[in-house]
């Protein structure tokens, strides 16, 4: 009785999964008849590093865009917590397993992702990793934002909008992570070397992965440096809390800003003049580079070692040009919803 | 109410029975899909499935015997975190290979030591006391690391993880056979031994237990430490796994521990789980995992299966109870 009871217990649950899963491959399938044909399509596994964030939903769409137009099936997914190595680690080992015809990468992580990027390579299957370093060799080409020039592009500006001299912060986001330390050093390099008039109160203070956390520090070094003329902050999260922390002083659009990274209240900042710039990325770019990089190599053609997708600079000036416009704003609801 | 010997056996092997269905079904399932069919069920697959549950397993028997003693371990995957991050510090600090894997075991064993005695000594509830220690544990891994991931250099310590081992005779990697031969000892010791009588009857009736002469603080905090050894065993193997130390790793990972626990039989009110059970739940969460990124499934979808299969197997054991 109890052993029946159970059994049908089981076989419920797991008429329900089969019926989802009747959903879900109509739907696919449905999607890429349109591309398939009768040639083979290959099958390519993007991976980023998580699947909520702005950020990576532009990857999304570019990757979607890329594999539209040259007519390939891709299997978008992200270690399913955030930023969790050991997940992406699992996803990677997964998509091996399932021989997929090759691998895009954002890896969480320059070292813990070599091992299993060398799997896949033992395996046959490339590797094309993007916006993030890996160490190593094995990957076929490394497509990222040039972070060093964007910083440089930062510092430049903001010496511009200051005239040339004053005193500054360098607002830095966190200790190990690659991409942001390349656009401080950027912004430091050029600020000692090509503009001696302007003077850095602030180099070395870390703001943290929150929100919450670039604002108590940029509360705390306005209390303690008021003198304080320009700012740079080197991504989204610790632009966004500096500039809580210059609105909540008065002091928004009085000090100058630099910022890095956009969303929908930093395009209303910049709007508002109380961003002076934004240092902008390409995700989109990146994602459809990636899909399509290996893609190329599939075909047979060559591809570069590394590619780079660019930096550009918003200014309230700017702002409206359609290309400017799409890079505050990917217009990416053609693609991912 | 007589219950012959050959009846509770065979109460046994049907408590068992729903959840190894379960993992047939899942395994069938994946392997019949025309897209991935002949992929799944590939040697190579099933090792690399394998070697994704070792962490989760170990932590998972330790925390069977805390959930058959009536109590759990919401600290679980802290501890495994700080361990990882001790080993690789350790090894950083020029310590040999194996020293640092002692002291990340070590380390685990005695945040397991910590959460018996505060259990017993303060008479609080395993509850909160785990989940402050979740709290402390996890804010240690963060500060050794000072906020970031400790790199170390490679050692024979990371080949304990990898897919394909080397030497190649030893087929499977050395933390599969270890997960192996650790569920066979624990199932022995539950099973045979008087200190495994123990602890069922402790989670049975704890009151009942302690009439009857067994020194029940003593019996919990040795199931605490020992539960805390695996933590530890497992963030070492972690390590292995990720050649760095990562004080946010596993982090929600308690969650899957105790789900596997409960998948396989296990109760939260004491007195019932096995070891085979809870390895037949890992290996279901496994399967699920790897099944639905092979599908290119989004993770949504995963969540919400696996969600779905922990709330059944708990009805069941409620059904189970109910007959009784």
């Amino acid at each position: 009785m109890k052993k029946e009871l159970r059994v049908i217990f089981f076989l419920a649950c797991l008429i329900v999964f089969l019926a989802l899963i009747g959903c879900r491959s109509d739907r696919s399938s449905k999607a890429s008849k349109g591309t398939g044909g009768l040639k083979k399509t290959y099958q390519i596994a993007v991976i980023p590093k998580g699947t909520t964030h702005e950020y990576w939903k532009a990857v999304e769409a570019g990757a979607i865009q890329a594999a539209q137009e040259l007519g390939v099936e891709i299997f978008w997914k992200g270690p399913q917590k955030e930023d969790d190595r050991s997940q992406q680690i699992q996803v990677l080992e997964d998509f091996i397993s399932r021989q997929v015809d090759g691998i895009v990468l954002a890896p969480l992580d320059d070292r813990a992702l070599v091992r299993p990027v060398d799997e896949a390579r033992a395996e046959g299957i490339p590797v094309v990793i993007i916006d993030s370093n890996l160490q190593g060799e094995n990957y076929l080409s490394f497509i990222a934002t040039d972070n060093y020039k964007g910083g440089v592009m930062a510092a430049r500006r903001l010496a511009e909008v200051m005239g040339g001299k004053g005193k500054i912060f360098l607002i830095r986001y966190l200790e190990g992570s690659a991409s942001t330390t390349f656009r401080e050093q950027g912004f430091l390099d050029t600020v000692t070397k090509e503009y001696p008039g302007l003077e850095l109160l602030v180099k070395d203070q870390y703001a943290g992965t929150t929100t919450e956390s670039a604002y108590q520090l940029t509360e705390n070094l306005l209390s303690r440096y008021p003198q304080v003329e320009g700012i740079f902050a080197p991504n989204e999260s610790s632009t966004f809390g500096a500039l809580r922390a210059l609105q909540e002083a008065g002091l928004a659009g009085k000090i100058k800003f630099v910022g890095f990274d956009s969303s929908a209240k930093l395009i209303q900042a910049l709007k508002d003049k109380e961003l002076d710039g934004l240092v902008l990325q390409d995700p989109v770019k990146m994602g459809y580079l990636g899909v399509k990089t290996l893609v190329d190599y599939l075909q047979g053609k060559p591809v570069e070692k590394r590619i780079d997708t660019g930096v550009t600079l918003a200014t309230p000036e700017n702002m409206n040009q359609p290309e400017i416009k799409s890079l505050l704003e990917p217009d990416i609801s053609k693609y991912v919803r | 109410m007589k219950i012959t010997a050959g009846y509770s056996r065979l109460k046994k092997l049907t408590n068992l029975l729903g959840p190894f269905i379960g993992l047939i079904l899942v395994i069938s399932i994946f392997s019949l899909m025309p897209e991935v069919s002949g992929r799944f069920l590939r040697l190579a697959n099933l090792t690399s499935v394998a070697t994704q549950s070792v962490i989760v397993a170990l932590s998972a028997l330790g925390m069977t015997l805390i959930i058959i003693s009536g109590g759990i371990d919401l600290s679980a995957a802290s501890n495994l975190a700080l361990s990882c991050v001790l080993v690789a510090y350790s090894i950083n600090l020029g310590l040999s290979p194996l020293l640092a894997a002692l002291i990340g075991l070590v380390a685990g064993g005695l945040i397991g030591l910590a959460n018996g005695l505060l259990i017993t000594r303060l008479r609080l509830v395993p509850f909160i006391v785990t989940l402050g220690m979740m709290g402390i544990a996890r804010g240690i891994a963060k500060w050794v690391a000072r906020n970031q991931k400790i790199d170390a250099p490679l050692t024979w310590l990371n080949d304990l993880m990898v897919r394909t081992p080397h030497p190649s005779w030893l087929l499977l990697s050395p933390g599969i056979w270890l997960m192996i031969f650790l569920s066979i000892i624990m199932a022995v010791v539950l099973k045979k031994t008087v200190f495994g009588r123990r602890v069922v009857a402790i989670g049975s009736n704890e009151l009942t237990a302690r009439l009857c002469g067994i020194r029940t603080d003593r019996i919990k905090i040795i199931v605490y430490t020992i539960s805390g050894l695996f933590c530890g065993l497992a963030g070492v193997m972690e390590f292995s796994r990720l050649t760095v130390g990562d004080p946010t790793v596993a982090m929600g990972l308690e969650l899957d521990i105790i789900a596997a626990v409960v998948i396989g039989g296990g109760s939260l009110s004491g007195g019932e789980g096995s070891i085979s059970g809870t390895l037949i739940g890992v290996f279901i969460m496994a399967f699920l995992r790897n099944g639905c990124t092979m599908m290119g499934w989004p993770n949504y979808f995963q969540e919400i299966i696996i969600g779905a299969i922990i709330i059944i197997a708990v009805a069941l054991d409620r059904l189970r109870h109910r007959q009784d």
